[in-house]
């Protein structure tokens, strides 16, 4: 199957070339101003952009889920039991 | 470990940090094995073999592109549309390796093209928070976290699609929902207050109407978003 092998080749060096230049653009923008306060405030509108993805993406269960995982990551700060909690809470809605 | 009695900041060396990374990403080393088992009975519906799924994980590691490229082969779109699909998924690493660019400063470019290749989402994630704790980590803890995703994502994918008729449905298990949690609470980690209340609006409310709208699939909305907060911070000026 060489559509496979050409889809793995390709892909291996664009994901390989988007993640090196974004090191050596990393390295290129001012450390201070508008720029340096973008790419701070970036790590956490980009996760907060997954999140979002994540959860729009989603049906009731998913929603509800969020809301439960959310509340555990607030109560506890704590990455496994919050994982937990979200996993937990989406099977038990699954089951009805 | 050279005995230093006049230091007052508590540094680790770089194979402490390595191996602490190596324990805290277990969580999500645990969905990434789920993850992983579902991409392997993907890649079984795709008549990929053992070595296809090797090589891709490890040329690739980039799991939701892999996901997407597959999917799209299987769903006979073509090698074309495949890898366009999945390039897009992976054009917000440009930002992720872009936004720790203190950890890669000064570093020879072996550790820049290995940092390079060992960033992904869940590992990037992790040291932001653990950074947001307290904790002084940096490069050898990204690259812990990375190293350890790695071998769990070659493994899990490679029995994923050798033992494919024996795994069940993970969407069963509700452990589709594995990192859907993680971010969340990485999220609630990262959060700074005040100056990041207008940017994660923004990021969440172009998200929003991108994606309920119809307006833009979900990687461009991902990119789109992280974007316009990071732009909104950049052009805030009351700190």
């Amino acid at each position: 199957m060489s559509d496979t092998w050409i889809v793995i080749t390709v892909l291996a060096l664009a994901t390989f070339s988007i993640r090196l230049g974004g090191v050596l653009l990393g390295q290129k923008l001012p450390v201070s101003g508008p720029w340096a306060r973008g790419l701070n405030a970036l790590p956490g509108c980009l996760i907060i952009a997954l999140v979002s993805v994540l959860v729009f993406s989603g049906g009731q269960d998913e929603w509800i889920a969020s809301v439960v995982a959310l509340a555990a990551a607030l109560l506890t700060r704590n990455l496994p039991l919050t994982m937990a909690a979200g996993i937990l809470c989406v099977f038990l809605l699954r089951q009805w | 470990m050279t005995t230093n009695n006049a230091s007052p900041v508590k540094q680790q060396s770089p194979a402490q940090e390595f191996f602490s990374a190596t324990r805290d990403i277990a969580p999500l080393a645990l969905g990434v094995i789920i993850y992983g088992l579902a991409f392997g009975l993907l890649a079984a519906q795709a008549g990929m073999d053992g070595l296809q799924v090797g090589a891709m994980g490890t040329l690739v590691f980039g799991g939701a592109s892999q996901i997407l490229a597959v999917e799209r082969l299987v769903a006979g779109a073509g090698a074309f549309a495949a890898v366009i699909a999945a390039i897009a998924i992976n054009l917000r690493m440009l930002l992720v390796t872009a936004s720790i660019r203190d950890v890669f400063k000064g570093r020879p470019v072996w550790q820049l093209l290995l940092g390079a290749h060992m960033t992904t989402d869940e590992n990037w994630a992790l040291m932001l928070a653990t950074r947001a704790n307290g904790r002084d980590v940096g490069y050898w803890y990204l690259v812990g976290g990375g190293a350890c995703l790695f071998v769990t994502w070659l493994l899990s994918t490679t029995l994923g699609v050798v033992f494919a008729q024996a795994i069940p449905e993970p969407k069963a298990l509700g452990m589709d929902f594995a990192f859907t949690a993680a971010f969340i609470a990485i999220a609630r980690s990262l959060w700074r207050g005040k100056p990041d209340r207008l940017p994660w609006l923004v990021a969440v409310g172009t998200v929003a109407a991108c994606l309920l709208t119809g307006l833009l699939d979900s990687s461009w909305s991902l990119l789109l978003g992280g974007c316009c907060g990071a732009v909104v911070a950049g052009l805030q000026t009351d700190e």
